[in-house]
């Protein structure tokens, strides 16, 4: 498809076109994702992009076409995660191991449940090409794996190189109906201070998206928030359970994980 | 002596589905395993049966469009549309679309042609554009 021009922020805007048309998603409110995660990562000292944005400042001024302008349409350059480079590690140890006594200084945080799933690569093959099968089902392998719920996760880190797709995953792995994320979103839900906080790190849009490294920096979160050693400002109240989707290509090679204070 | 001219026809470029011969399902792309039936493709027509296959145009409606404005290297354009389609047997396909202002769910007519010539390397694949 490359050879032929089309590219992945090309699937990106006719994804985010037939989500707008399907459910009534405005720019405006799809902008909401990206002054949030801008929000989210100014306050990480790891974040790509350290700068907040307003949606006068992306959406509605003169000067909005120049600042943001159009990419893939309706996709805007503030709609997108930029390309990073950066590097993220994490060490396991069984929970059973006597090497466990190596790993005191801090608090262990537990890998409670992990699931993966494919799908096919061409986008307009899947039967309703607004479904991410895939996340759906890699989320209901970590879910049963863990023995939690979607109402269980405190807070989430989720794949949102286009940020429909914080939308998107949002309602596939079960904390939003179809088309509701957008409600989550204005009404302030998934920000930093509301009932489930998505994205603290700033999310692929504002932290960046290091390829390789994406999904590891996940779960370097996940801990770090589990752990309660996030920055002030962007620390969740008394998580408890917290989940991390990362995927490949347009969805079609999907980790969840979910990571629990033990 | 006759002489075959119609090889020095001009090149006209064909897009196929492919149809099962167990099942009679048509897909697009090519699978490897029929999503009906788990029936086997072999290209080679070696190990297993090579499918027949049914060029993939005509009629279609627009399913979803953007107009890509960040083009890859060497495309010297100031943006393409493309859009993804659904044709009369229910298979789907993205490709170039030549309506300057498309509207979701408007009637197309597919071709297949040239959508990009590099040197050595021409790039065909399907073009939509509005019927007559």
């Amino acid at each position: 498809m490359y050879s032929y021009g089309m590219t992945l922020p090309g699937f990106g805007g006719i994804f985010t076109r037939m989500y707008m048309e399907r459910y009534g998603l405005t720019e405006e409110e799809l902008s909401l994702v990206a002054v949030k995660d801008h929000e989210n990562g100014s306050k990480n000292p790891w974040s790509h992009v350290e700068t907040t944005c307003t949606i006068e400042g992306i959406c509605n001024s003169p000067d909005a076409k120049v600042v943001n302008n159009m990419v893939a349409d309706p996709l805007r350059m503030y709609h997108m995660c930029p390309v990073s480079d950066g590097a993220a590690t994490v060490i396991l140890c069984a929970q059973d191991s006597p090497k466990m006594k190596y790993f005191k200084k801090k608090e262990p945080v537990l890998l409670s449940g992990i699931g993966s799933a494919t799908d096919t690569h061409c986008v307009h093959k899947r039967k309703d090409p607004l479904e991410l099968t895939a996340v759906r089902l890699s989320a209901e392998r970590a879910y049963k794996m863990a023995g939690l719920k979607p109402e269980d996760i405190s807070f989430a880190e989720l794949h949102d190189a286009f940020i429909i797709l914080e939308l998107a995953i949002s309602e596939e792995v079960g904390f939003f109906k179809k088309g509701k994320a957008r409600e989550a979103i204005v009404k302030g839900i998934t920000h930093i201070d509301g009932s489930l906080p998505i994205n603290t790190s700033g999310g692929l849009k504002a932290k960046g998206h290091p390829l390789g490294a994406t999904g590891v920096s996940q779960i370097y979160e996940l801990v770090k928030q589990l752990r309660g050693e996030a920055e002030k400002g962007r620390q969740v109240k008394n998580p408890k359970h917290a989940l991390s989707v990362n995927f490949g290509g347009f969805g079609n090679n999907v980790v969840t994980t979910i990571c629990s204070k033990e | 002596m006759d002489i075959d001219f119609s090889q020095y026809e001009p090149f006209k470029p064909v897009v196929y589905a492919v149809k099962c011969p167990k099942c009679g399902s048509l897909d697009y792309p090519a699978p490897m395993i029929c999503k009906n039936c788990g029936e086997r493709r072999d290209p080679s027509g070696v190990i297993f049966s090579a499918w027949e296959k049914v060029p993939l145009e005509g009629k279609c409606k627009l399913l979803g469009w953007t107009k890509l404005y960040a083009l890859p290297e060497g495309i010297e354009k100031k943006y393409l549309l493309f859009g993804v389609v659904e044709f009369k047997n229910g298979l789907r396909a993205i490709g170039r679309l030549l309506v300057e202002e498309p509207k979701t769910g408007m009637e197309l007519v597919s071709t297949a042609g040239l959508v990009r010539e590099i040197p050595g390397e021409d790039v065909a694949g399907f073009i939509f554009d509005i019927p007559g």
